[in-house]
């Protein structure tokens, strides 16, 4: 950041009078150093109205037409809206993408925590076990989602160790009542490091001090991890329930690579069923309207989350 | 720097950033629109540019072989471009949206699937073609390439699709080509005995199951009623009402239940065709009939026919063959490249260029089977020269949709997620949407 020391006269409040001894109205006092100027930041704002929100509004737009991404199109108000609502499939597209954003706000923080109090302090190995944990969320989503393809195969070798045990090898992918729950563990594996590097994070704020008092006084391990690691990351909480509430409500990758949505759409999240109906098929005023929606659900889940995370203190 | 000169650096700095980002938005919303094409308008010229779908870039393309010849022959350069497959359609439509569309592209026939011909004629956006073009079009496809008497599209060879038959897997199991439905199931059980299965589907991506859903209505629905897609298009009939329809996905479930398939389809991508089909571990596939061909040429000693799908009991053999590929002109391009791209069109008309295509494309001559028909369609040749056969039924649907609903459909039938009628009905609703 540029620190900027202002070279005017600097005046500050309650001392400003006029020379002919009239009371004058007060001047905003100007601080000793300021931090570069507001018009700086002009040309962020305005590339970021032009391509984010601008551009934005304008595929909104097409949510209330039937263009099919070529040639004319006609307005037709809020038909897109009322056949998603009608569709059972979309329902339930809306339904998985839920299941999978709050699967993987849960999954994650939890293991994502577990493992930053594991890996705190005291433990010789933990600089390499962090960086290990940590590897998966540099990996690309899709890269991963193909390994675990592999891993999930028929003749993989999932199906291979549960042989070992007798049990029947099962088609992970395609199998109705597995497979949304593949494609969490797969997500949750990949970004659980990124979970425990920010309680990490955290955990460095917290007080050892403190800690070794209420140790003293007789305070349990629980409770001391109630009373004073939770308050003290609470910053932290926040932080990664946000992150990873928005990251599975767009979910995306995970599903394309692992099931294309299958098996029979019954894996298809919202961000899914936007690239399929926007490109797949053609129905670029349908998918706007998907898209829309699944833009009002990360607003408003946003919004709600960051309620429910507000330090209160 | 004075508190005046400060102000006045500041004043300035505003007016450079409102003007630097005034430039930057124009520059952005007047770039990109430059029409391809060489030489002006009625001047001829020398080049022009070729864009086709291919997942292996354009070495191995039959298009790619195809300009190639021309170039040589004629000398006019085209510079080709191979696009991945797999977002063809879509790049195509967001280029002709854009402006910087090629001036010859490859599309499909109809209007059924993403790089459609007809919704891009209907939005102006291809060039009517010439007598030349029209004359290729076979007998009953006329629908796929034409609106309003002008011809859009000009076809280049015709695929078969049906059955793949691996010879020597099925000699190997002492299974013979079924020829009717109770022969198939035999055939299954048969092979399953063997220690192969009968038939390798990639359930896990839903156009195979789709294809294999078209292949069987082949003989279910359109040798009864070739024009049932008219029909549908009327408003006579529906895919729920239709018997032809419910018999067809009749006749996939009745396979799932006779062991038909191979171990873990449901999950299989279309690597498992290439390794079942390809590894002998499987007897047939569904692929289109230049997928076998092509197949072949990347495994020795493998013997691969098309045969069609087995009717009904007491039902006659019929079969879908159709144009796949088309090549069309933008209308966006000049006068001039206009013309040398008809040149080119016309020049690929040539019975001698068109038999030079579709001995790399793995296809049948657009003017029909002659005697150099290739060995993977000899099952079927009675049937192509008797005109015994269908276009894709899917070329004929208005929309991607319809095909997505039934692939997709189909693919719940074998997984339990759903019912034969309820999958006609979802197929019903998506043509209505369209």
């Amino acid at each position: 950041m540029t620190a900027t020391i202002g070279t005017g006269p600097v005046v500050r409040e309650g001392s400003a009078a006029a020379g002919d001894g009239t009371p004058s109205r007060p001047r905003r006092a100007r601080p000793l150093i300021t931090y570069g100027y507001w018009w700086w930041a002009l040309p962020a704002i305005a590339m970021v109205l032009l391509i984010h929100y601008i551009a934005t509004a304008g595929g909104a737009f097409y949510a209330f037409t039937d263009w099919t991404g070529i040639g004319d199109f006609n307005f037709i108000g809020l038909d897109n809206f009322k056949r998603i609502f009608e569709d059972p499939a979309l329902i339930g597209s809306l339904k998985n993408t839920l299941f999978l954003a709050f699967g993987f706000l849960i999954l994650t923080n939890l293991f994502g925590l577990l493992l930053a109090l594991a890996l705190n302090r005291s433990l010789k190995t933990r600089y390499l076990l962090r960086v290990l944990l940590f590897m998966p969320v540099v990996l690309s989503p899709l890269a991963v989602s193909y390994i675990w393809k592999f891993i999930f195969d028929f003749k993989g070798p999932l199906n291979s160790v549960i042989g070992w045990f007798g049990i029947e090898p099962k088609v992970w992918l395609a199998d109705p009542t597995l497979s949304l729950w593949a494609i969490l563990v797969v997500m949750a594996w990949q970004t659980t490091g990124m979970c425990m590097v920010i309680y990490l994070a955290g955990l460095a704020t917290v007080s050892q001090d403190i800690e070794e008092a209420a140790a003293l006084d007789g305070a349990s391990t629980w409770r001391r991890f109630r009373s004073i690691t939770v308050p003290s990351i609470r910053p932290s909480i926040a932080i990664a329930s946000t992150l990873m509430l928005v990251q599975g409500l767009r979910v995306f990758d995970q599903v394309m690579a692992l099931t294309g949505g299958g098996p029979a759409g019954d894996t298809e999240t919202l961000a899914t069923q936007v690239y399929k109906q926007t490109f797949a098929l053609s129905n670029f005023g349908f998918g706007a309207a998907l898209a829309l929606i699944l833009t009002l659900v990360i607003l408003v889940f946003s919004v709600l989350q960051q309620a429910a995370t507000k330090d209160r203190s | 720097m004075t508190q005046l000169g400060h102000r006045r650096f500041r004043r300035l700095g505003s007016v450079v950033a409102v003007s630097a980002m005034g430039a930057l938005t124009l520059a952005a919303c007047g770039g990109g629109d430059d029409d391809s094409g060489s030489g002006g308008s009625g001047d001829a010229v020398d080049s022009f540019t070729f864009t086709f779908g291919n997942a292996s870039g354009a070495t191995d393309s039959p298009f790619q072989q195809l300009a190639d010849a021309y170039s040589e022959e004629t000398g006019i350069e085209i510079e080709t471009k191979a696009l991945p497959p797999d977002n063809y359609g879509l790049t195509l439509r967001t280029q002709l949206q854009g402006g910087n569309a090629p001036d010859v592209m490859v599309v499909s026939p109809g209007g059924g699937q993403d790089a459609a011909v007809l919704p891009l004629a209907e939005a102006g956006f291809v060039e009517p073609l010439d007598q030349t073009s029209e004359d290729l079009i076979p007998e009953g496809s006329e629908g796929l390439f034409t609106i309003d008497d002008k011809v859009y599209a000009q076809p280049t060879d015709i695929t078969p699709v049906g059955m793949t038959w691996n010879v020597g897997a099925a000699e190997e199991a002492g299974v013979d080509a079924p020829t009717d439905q109770s022969s198939l199931l035999e055939a299954c059980k048969a092979s399953a005995d063997a220690g192969k299965s009968f038939i390798v589907l990639a359930g896990a991506v839903p156009p195979n199951p789709g294809l294999m859903a078209m292949s069987i209505s082949a003989t279910r629905v359109y040798a009864d009623e070739p024009d049932w897609n008219a029909q549908r298009a009327d408003g006579d009939v529906t895919f729920a009402d239709s018997e032809g329809w419910q018999d067809t996905l009749q006749t996939i479930v009745d396979m799932n239940e006779a062991g038909c398939f191979q171990e873990g389809f449901a999950g299989a991508g279309f690597d498992a065709i290439t390794q079942g089909i390809g590894g002998g571990t499987s007897l047939a596939t569904f692929v289109p009939g230049g997928a076998a061909t092509e197949i072949m040429a990347h495994v020795p000693n493998l013997e691969l026919q098309v045969q069609s799908f087995p009717p009904a009991d007491g039902g006659t053999p019929y079969l879908l063959a159709s144009p796949n590929y088309a090549l069309a002109i933008n209308a966006k391009a000049d006068d001039a490249t206009k013309k040398a791209a008809q040149d080119f069109l016309d020049w690929a008309a040539d019975p001698e260029n068109s038999a030079e295509y579709t001995k790399v494309s793995g296809g049948v001559s657009i003017s029909g089977p002659g005697e150099d028909l290739s060995p993977v369609y000899e099952p079927v040749r009675d049937l192509l020269e008797s005109g015994d056969f269908a276009p894709l039924p899917n070329l004929e649907w208005p929309n991607p949709s319809v095909y997505d609903s039934l692939a997709t459909g189909i693919q719940g039938l074998l997984t339990g997620q759903g019912d034969i009628q309820s999958v006609l009905e979802s197929v019903d609703k998506a043509w209505d949407n369209g």
